[in-house]
């Protein structure tokens, strides 16, 4: 039951008529059972909200930032019902509606749209559809709940999708398909033809030019068919927030950059999120499938608050990959986590594999750093020093150990993942 | 496409559900109701004849219905005022009434009324002539010294408290001479003792000396006996000195229920939530910087100018080595032997800003920081 504004103002008047006409009890008494009455008879004159008949449809995924519409179809089989309905959302789906008036005949259908523009990624469940049904004389209603399951998820936004056509350039030039004629481009042996004036006179195959009796020359292209595996760690490690974002969503956006980019080039990419535990699993999807499969599972995955267990990530690439392959491992660089638990197990990945590993920096430390005015900022800055040392001196570490350290800015992150692959690629490393 | 399910209870549902615990809660209701109907008193206080306590005076009432008189307690006036031919009343000690109330007692013509400890405007209007004296009389047990038959069949009393000066004519028992605490008059067939004692017939009381005897003899003359208990009330609305306009208008009270009522409805109306509140999982955010900036502060705490200093130290080092392409494993006077080339600075003073000792005070550190700064800086911007 509810009860509106009028009723409110009908007992207001209440107070007005007992203190002017009937100052009694008798008067407390008219005005106590005429509001009741009023309300009683509006109450049972409303339409009931829980037979209405809703459904749903409409958006299922958005990308963060980007407004999604869900519409409810709301319709009426009982009496007619007029009033207020509200489509209940968690915050973070991020309702940009106030609740929907309603006034809905026996035998209607209205459809309602509710906008969302969620503000987090990962599935937003809708919640109660409430109707608040008030009766004709609008003094009191009827109010019932629907539950109408509906599930937006936000993926992740994939902001450095803008860096995506010069990276494709690059590697256009590489696969020879653009006008430049340039030897040594890629490293994989493609075909023989016919020598032309103009060619590099490096390309001649001399063994064939002496078999068929005109010059030959070979022609290269890059490697094709590799294996890429992008890691994420979703530890505590990713969980550090970074500008407005965690790491974690910085290395969401470089893996998905070097997924498109990796597909394009003709390889085969698989994801892996880890922490203690897989979080995100897409094992060599079809080429045209990487994207969405790859953002669709990366939707839900958020950081935990553990330590990853790098032996079940290296158990979990060794058990995907036969062939020699990239491995791209998106974590933090904490010089104590890398040399106590990542750096005595990574031995067997590094036998066989290429390993890249890529860290989001943070700006804020080179901030510290900069600034010195005071003896609370000297001491920052020293901290601050002492963390750019101990990252210097494990990425040195690593890069001994035979492993490429990219440790960029989030901003610059996903552009740099993807020229060192282009660069690895150039040189024939995959 | 999704179709939906109803939340919550329709009304028949919440009929249903909420008609046992309605009918339980009814029943406990009820229950309580006849108990307390017909177990509880109709009178409470000293010298009540249903209170148990020490000042109570359930013995007596017992007591009196075993030599078979009814005693009826009340502590309504309406009661008092009752015509009492051939009947007695008992009137308690505290409480006040006002003179109106006292004449329409005496104006009911009892048979017998027993005044227990009354205070001046009782015993002006029930007994004339008898009078508060001034001495308080301390408890123990007295002599009758009076020709009452009541009191001297009763011997011995353990009597004290209120007294009272007796008019001529009257018999005043247990006193000290000049004031009394039993005082009976007779006038006109109606038969009124005025006890000062109240102590002596209470729960307490009673079983000592000849406290029961006297109180039997005093009060248990006649069959009904009704035992007034009067409150702090009077049926009159002005007594002496409340006249004039009253300061609120009597109206004022409908008005603020009607006004009560209307803050309820009010309250109804923005009261209810247009649905519940959706909770949602947060997730927890931590800067990264968070560890470094930590450091800094245990740093600062522990006042460690030397490893400050070493961390500044080393990253200028790390810096100038970078930019002028000196070998990281060279000798510290080369290096600085090359910088004092490159850049014009005393090698003294780029010795002791690069390798001298750590700094011991505030001060120093901060001047060293100075000096790194610029040195690094002038690499930056040559």
């Amino acid at each position: 039951m509810v009860l509106t504004g009028r009723a409110g103002l009908l007992a207001g008047l209440g107070v007005v008529f007992v203190a002017l006409v009937m100052p009694s009890w008798s008067g407390v008494g008219v005005v106590i059972g005429v509001v009741f009455l009023v309300c009683l008879v509006d109450l049972l004159l409303a339409g009931s909200p829980r037979r209405l008949q809703l459904s749903r449809e409409g958006d299922t995924a958005v990308r963060l930032g980007e407004p999604a519409a869900v519409n409810l179809l709301v319709t009426n089989p009982g009496r007619r019902i007029r009033g207020l309905l509200r489509d209940a959302w968690p915050p973070s789906a991020g309702v940009q509606d106030p609740p929907h008036k309603l006034d809905l005949p026996n035998g209607e259908r209205r459809r309602l749209t509710t906008h969302l523009v969620p503000t987090r990624r990962g599935d937003r469940h809708a919640d109660r559809v409430t109707i608040r049904s008030i009766g004709p004389l609008g003094f009191a209603g009827r109010q019932g709940g629907h539950q109408v399951p509906w599930t937006v998820r936000a993926l992740p936004p994939f902001n450095s999708r803008k860096h995506l056509p010069s990276r494709l350039a690059r590697l256009r030039e590489l696969d020879g398909r653009t006008a430049l004629m340039v030897r040594g481009q890629g490293t994989e042996f493609d075909s023989l033809r016919d020598y032309v004036p103009g060619d590099d006179v490096r390309s001649i195959d001399w063994r064939a030019t002496a078999r068929r009796g005109n010059v030959v020359l070979r022609t290269w292209r890059p490697e094709r068919d590799r294996q890429v595996a992008i890691v994420i760690d979703s530890g505590r490690m990713s969980a550090g927030r970074v500008g407005d974002a965690p790491r974690l969503d910085h290395a969401m956006d470089a893996a998905l950059l070097l997924a498109a980019l990796a597909t394009r080039a003709g390889d085969r990419v698989s994801l892996l999120a880890c922490d203690s535990a897989v979080r995100a699993d897409v094992r060599r999807p079809a080429p045209e499938d990487v994207l969405p499969s790859f953002v669709n599972a990366l939707a839900n995955v958020d950081a935990e608050l553990v330590q990853t267990d790098f032996r079940v990530v290296v158990s979990q690439v060794l058990e995907r990959l036969g062939q020699r392959s990239l491995i791209v491992l998106l974590t933090g660089l904490d010089p104590a986590v890398i040399e106590e638990s990542l750096l005595p197990v990574i031995g067997p990945l590094l036998k066989r594999h290429v390993i890249v590993l890529a860290s989001v920096a943070d700006p804020r430390l080179t901030e510290l750093e900069a600034t010195r005015s005071d003896l609370i900022e000297v001491y920052n800055a020293a901290s601050a020093a002492r963390t750019r040392l101990d990252r210097d001196r494990v990425t040195a570490v690593l890069t001994r150990a035979g492993v490429t350290v990219v440790d960029e800015n989030p901003d610059q992150i996903a552009p740099a993942l993807a020229d060192t692959y282009l660069a690895l690629k150039k040189a024939g490393r995959l | 496409m999704s179709t939906s399910v109803a939340v919550g209870r329709g009304a028949a549902e919440s009929w249903r559900a909420l008609r046992k615990p309605l009918l339980i809660t009814g029943v406990v209701v009820l229950v309580g109701l006849i108990v307390l109907v017909f177990s509880v008193a109709s009178t409470s206080g000293p010298f009540s004849p249903d209170s148990t306590e020490r000042d109570g005076a359930r013995a007596l009432a017992n007591l009196l219905k075993k030599h078979g008189v009814n005693v009826q307690g009340t502590e309504r006036l309406d009661n008092a005022t009752e015509p009492g031919a051939g009947k007695a009343l008992l009137i308690g000690p505290n409480g006040s009434l006002d003179r109106d109330d006292w004449q329409r007692i005496k104006a009911a013509g009892w048979s017998h009324l027993i005044l227990i400890r009354p205070g001046a405007r009782e015993l002006d209007a029930l007994a004339p002539g008898v009078k508060t004296a001034g001495p308080v009389l301390s408890l123990a047990s007295r002599e009758p010294d009076c020709d009452l038959s009541a009191a001297v069949k009763a011997g011995n009393v353990t009597a004290g408290g209120t007294t009272y000066s007796a008019p001529a004519g009257a018999k005043a028992c247990y006193g000290d001479g000049i004031n009394h605490t039993v005082i009976r008059i007779e006038s006109g067939g109606q038969i009124v003792d005025v006890v000062g004692t109240s102590r002596s017939f209470t729960n307490s009381e009673l079983a000592d000396d000849g406290n029961a005897a006297l109180a039997l003899n005093l009060i248990g003359t006649h069959q009904e006996l009704t035992w007034y208990l009067p409150q702090w009330e009077s049926s009159g609305a002005d007594d002496e000195g409340s006249d004039g306009p009253p300061l609120v208008p009597p109206d004022i009270r409908y008005i603020g229920w009607a006004l009560a009522f209307a803050v309820l409805v009010v309250a109804v109306w923005r009261g209810r939530r247009l649905g519940p509140v959706v909770m949602e999982r947060l997730p927890v955010i931590v800067h990264a910087a968070e560890t470094t900036e930590g450091r800094a502060r245990l740093y600062r705490r522990a006042r460690a100018h030397d490893r400050a200093a070493a961390a500044l130290r080393e990253s200028a080092l790390a810096q100038l080595h970078k930019a002028h392409g000196i070998p990281r494993r060279a000798e510290p006077s080369a290096v600085v032997a090359t910088l004092a080339a490159r850049t014009g600075w005393d090698p003294n003073t780029l010795y002791e800003a690069l390798y001298g000792m750590p700094p011991q005070d505030d001060a120093a550190l901060l001047h060293l920081s100075d000096v790194l700064d610029v040195l690094t800086q002038e690499v930056r911007h040559p």
